[in-house]
């Protein structure tokens, strides 16, 4: 360029020594030039073009030509080149108001055509330009040594051309281009991934025969052969072809300038083929890994088209880079279209991770918006959990877990409608899913709080978790895993496990263990809460955690015992190796100590059967002076009694309800306590009447009915044995329970279809008589007239162990008096106070032992009586 | 009329070995006179502070003053005493009731 600029001075001089004849000359031959120009860039060469640029060079005007050729070009190029250009995708201005309309084949057609004419165009004024650069060559030539160097001058002129071109192209971009080239990549990619695909599945076999019929690009293929040997381009014709035609529209494009919004184009249309894959692929079902086959398909379909259109576009553009050199500087350098040979493979590889870790994200945020569902049916959702931990490594979102998973538990579980069991499976399934992902246990920590704050405002939830550890078949509602199992069983296989792989226990590490323990060692997250305590202690431990819901060990204890003693007092045989197992396995948790009472009840179990069959031995020895005659009247003997015999101080507060039992079983009961106190004494029994379980049988002249009751329930029917007919007052009396409490046992007769309800004169005396014909039981109980029945089949479960809650408020009903007096004396008092002063105030007989929560519950108690009333925090007597 | 015939307790049909059907719940007591032994003061019907299992393993026991304690807070009481061993509760020489 230097020696064609000439300095401002000497142009002055050149001015100077202007004469007519020369600025006639000068005149002559630019007009010449602009003519020729003119019809160059027409298309017809212009003669004397050459003749005219020598002359005006001669006079020193070669810049004055050089810009007026390039304006006359770039005015040329708009018009020919990018109105026509754009006129043909005008009909795509509303692209986006209808996506259905889109005809994919159509767009590639109109891009092809258009891109060729383009470039047919590009490619004529290049030829143009070409024509100049020579004219201003040979005139450099004929003038000196010819001996400079021309091809900056050339690389210059072409740089400053496809500046031009570009700067056009952009300045009139039409909005709706950049979606026209997504649709066509869009179009392009699907029909490849088809392809790809189809041919896939067939193909995979006989990979290694196709890699030996690489075509040229080979060489690019050798490099890149270790990267992954799955990338088997140019491995179908086909595909082949629409790789070529892709790529050459990508090379076009690149060649107008359009490089970053074609890359854009074609990696919008990719990360969107890889979404719809990801989706597709992952949708709901998750009991199977899908990252692998995701991956494969990574490998598979769009980076194998990356491979083969970058190294389709590095042979181009390499050689661009020796024609026209400087690329379009609207256009970014992109990172995976850097020319030569060997770096494709380094573009492919970022390309490559984008990939992975799109698809990554992707299915992360697939699986965490069904993380609920998922946790829902969890051990068979473990794939799915074990994908997400994998994406969750890769991007590192937890919080987004935690975030999204506790949104969905506070609007789908943490609601009225759910039942404390399902939220505590729920719970258990989580706390086992997100400790698969996190085995430090942070996040969980997180997620399970507002569960766990949750719990702790329902009523019933100690009595669900014990439920849950304790009874095997509630422990798996769906029958998942091994039915039958407790949780308890359950989390104590998984303990064990556990301690087998790594000693953690502070005492027994040996020095090598101590050492490998460093070694393991790792950082919490950052999401940890330093305030939570480190690691090690937070150690997941599902029992804890279940049991932290509660706040105390105790009122699990409290609440199992009361549980036990139910379960027990029904039992009618004395089989109770589950117990004893749960019992066991509750001590390994809770101490020794804390189920001493529960396994006293266990063990009166086994007295009760030892003790049981001692009396029976003493009635065979007895028996052949001979039998009672009243016993014999009735049918049961000795033989039909068995009892269990309890050590009440270690027992819940039994409920004990009056209950006058037939004659004869009463002389049964005595007689039993007689042998007992012969047996064991001085220890004397005292019967509770209300309890235990007898099993009858009602026999009718033509069938039989069998029943297993509760002792109120046979004490009802077995008066009917000698009247057909009571009423309710008369039988209360004969029963010796309350009205009230008949009325309610003696619906299940009623509803088993063996008695019948009539009002009688007094209505408030109802009039129970026997069924005569027992036609419509058989209905009811099913075709064998067999229907053994469970203990108070349908009503509600009629408990024999006193509540948790009426024990409290049993407990509590000592210190109303005192609370009362208080209140009156002080006017309002808060719950602290009130805790405090009881605490201060009542130490002796019985002395106020009570936690806070405990207090609170009382006194809300006593306000929903209406003796209270709560304001602001403070309790007032209630006017 | 009259078809309703007969309540039996206990199955008679087809399984004859189970033969008791009345399971009925009881609690057993020493039948003291008093709530709690006057040595350790634990309940009788539960156990002394060295027990585990009440009832067998925990017996009372009676003097012949009609005091009873448990057996294993007597045992100690008179063992620890160097001559004679009175009863706890009334002074009395201790005897073991016959």
């Amino acid at each position: 360029m230097e020696p064609l600029t000439s300095c401002p001075d000497i142009n002055l001089g050149i001015l100077m020594s202007l004469d007519d004849d020369t600025v006639q000359e000068i005149l002559q031959s630019y007009d010449g030039f602009c003519a020729a120009a003119k019809s160059l860039l027409n298309g017809s060469i212009g003669h004397d073009f050459v003749s005219h640029v020598h002359t005006l060079c001669k006079h020193g005007l070669h810049s004055l030509a050089r810009d007026y050729f390039l304006r006359s070009l770039e005015e040329a190029f708009e018009k020919n080149g990018a109105s026509r250009f754009w006129r043909h995708f005008e009909d795509y201005s509303k692209i986006e108001e209808d996506l259905e309309k889109i005809d994919e084949d159509e767009i590639q057609r109109l891009l092809c055509k258009a891109l060729k004419e383009i470039c047919l165009e590009k490619e004529n004024q290049e030829k143009c330009l070409l024509m100049f650069v020579h004219a201003l060559q040979s005139y450099m030539e004929n003038l000196s040594d010819g001996k400079h160097n021309f091809d900056a001058e050339k690389v210059y002129l072409f740089s400053k051309y496809q500046l031009i071109v570009s700067s056009i192209l952009m300045a009139s971009l039409p909005r709706h281009f950049p979606e026209v080239l997504h649709w066509y990549f869009k179009g392009r990619l699907e029909e490849l991934s088809t392809i790809m695909d189809g041919e896939l599945n067939e193909e995979n076999d006989c990979r290694d025969r196709d890699e030996m019929d690489l075509d040229e690009k080979s060489k690019h293929r050798s490099g890149e052969m270790d990267i992954d040997e799955c990338y088997h381009q140019d491995k179908f014709p086909e595909n082949n072809k629409l790789v070529r035609s892709i790529g050459k529209v990508v090379r076009d494009l690149r060649n107008l300038g359009f490089t970053s919004m074609t890359e854009d184009a074609y990696a919008t249309a990719i990360f969107l083929l890889l979404k719809a894959k990801v989706h597709n692929l992952a949708g709901d079902d998750y009991r199977s890994s899908v990252l692998d086959s995701i991956k494969e398909w990574i490998q598979a379909v769009p980076l194998q088209f990356l491979n083969a259109l970058l190294a389709y576009l590095g042979d181009s553009i390499s050689f661009d880079q020796h024609s026209s050199g400087l690329k379009s500087p609207l256009a970014s350098q992109p990172s995976s279209c850097c020319p030569g040979t060997n770096t494709p493979s380094e573009g492919l590889i970022r390309w490559k991770l984008r990939l992975e870790y799109f698809a990554y994200e992707t299915l992360q945020d697939l699986r965490i918006a069904k993380l609920f569902e998922i946790i829902v049916d969890y051990p068979e959702s473990s794939p799915a959990i074990e994908d997400l931990k994998q994406c969750l490594e890769y991007t590192g979102q937890h919080s987004k877990l935690v975030e999204s998973f506790i949104s969905a538990l506070r609007y789908r579980l943490l609601t009225a409608g759910a039942s404390t069991n399902d939220i505590l499976h729920q719970y258990v399934s989580t706390i086992k899913a997100l400790r698969t992902i996190d085995p430090a246990g942070v996040f969980l920590e997180a997620v399970g709080e507002p569960i766990r704050d949750y719990l702790k405002g329902r009523k019933d939830t100690i009595k669900c978790i014990v439920t849950m550890l304790t009874d095997g078949s509630s422990g798996n509602p769906n029958g998942s895993g091994n039915s039958g199992d407790s949780l308890l069983e359950e989390l104590n296989r998984d303990e064990d496990n556990q301690e087998n792989v790594g000693v953690d226990d502070d005492f027994n590490t040996d020095d090598k263990q101590a050492w490998i323990d460093v070694q393991r060692w790792e950082p919490d997250p950052v999401e940890a809460d330093p305030s939570k305590g480190s690691r090690n202690r937070r150690k997941v431990d599902i029992l804890g955690m279940v049991v932290g819901i509660i706040g105390s060990k105790d009122q699990l204890v409290n609440e199992y015992r009361i549980m036990l003693a139910e379960k027990l007092l029904n039992k009618s045989d004395y089989d109770i190796d589950s117990e004893i197992r749960t019992l066991e396995l509750l001590k390994i948790h809770f101490g020794e100590s804390s189920m001493q009472k529960c396994e006293i009840m266990l063990n009166d179990l086994i007295d009760s059967k030892r003790t049981n069959t001692n009396i029976k031995a003493t009635i065979n020895k007895q028996s052949q002076i001979g039998a009672d005659a009243e016993s014999a009247e009735t049918g049961i003997s000795l033989d039909n009694l068995d009892a269990t015999i309890i050590s009440s101080n270690f027992w819940p507060p039994i409920q004990e309800e009056a209950l006058i039992i037939p004659y004869p079983v009463d002389q049964l009961l005595s007689e039993y306590a007689r042998r007992f106190h012969e047996i064991k004494t001085p220890r004397k029994l005292l019967w509770k009447k209300n309890l235990g379980t007898v099993k009858l049988e009602l026999q009718f002249e033509d069938k039989a009915m069998q029943f297993t009751v509760a002792p109120v329930h046979a004490a009802i029917i077995m008066q009917f044995q000698d009247q057909m007919s009571w009423t309710s007052k008369n039988l209360a009396a004969a029963t010796g329970i309350p009205v009230d409490v008949l009325y309610r046992r003696i619906s299940f007769w009623i509803s088993k279809g063996v008695l019948t309800e009539s009002l009688g004169t007094d209505p408030s005396n109802h009039v129970f008589t026997l069924v005569d014909g027992m036609v419509d039981t058989s209905k009811s109980g099913g075709n064998s007239g067999n229907c053994e029945e469970l203990l108070a089949g349908d009503e509600e479960p009629e408990r024999s162990v006193a509540s948790i809650e009426d024990q409290l408020r049993k407990e509590m009903t000592v210190y109303e008096k005192f609370i009362m007096g208080m209140l009156t004396n002080f006017g309002s008092m808060a719950l602290d106070r009130i805790h405090n002063t009881l605490k201060m105030f009542c130490v002796a007989d019985p002395p106020y032992d009570k936690s806070l929560q405990q207090l609170q519950s009382f006194l809300s108690g006593l306000v929903s009586e209406e003796k209270l009333e709560l304001r602001d925090g403070m309790y007032f007597l209630k006017k | 009329m009259g078809k309703f015939l007969h309540i039996g307790v206990g199955f008679a049909g087809e399984d004859e070995s189970q033969a008791a059907t009345w399971h009925a719940v009881a609690s057993w007591t020493w039948d003291a006179q008093d709530e709690t032994c006057g040595i350790c003061r634990m309940a009788f019907d539960g156990c002394c502070s060295d027990c585990k299992l009440p009832g067998d393993d925990c017996p009372l026991i009676w003097g012949a003053c009609n005091h009873a304690f448990h057996l294993h807070c007597i045992l100690k009481w008179v063992n620890s005493q160097t001559s004679q061993a009175h009863c706890p509760m009334c002074r009395r020489e201790w005897q073991f009731k016959g």
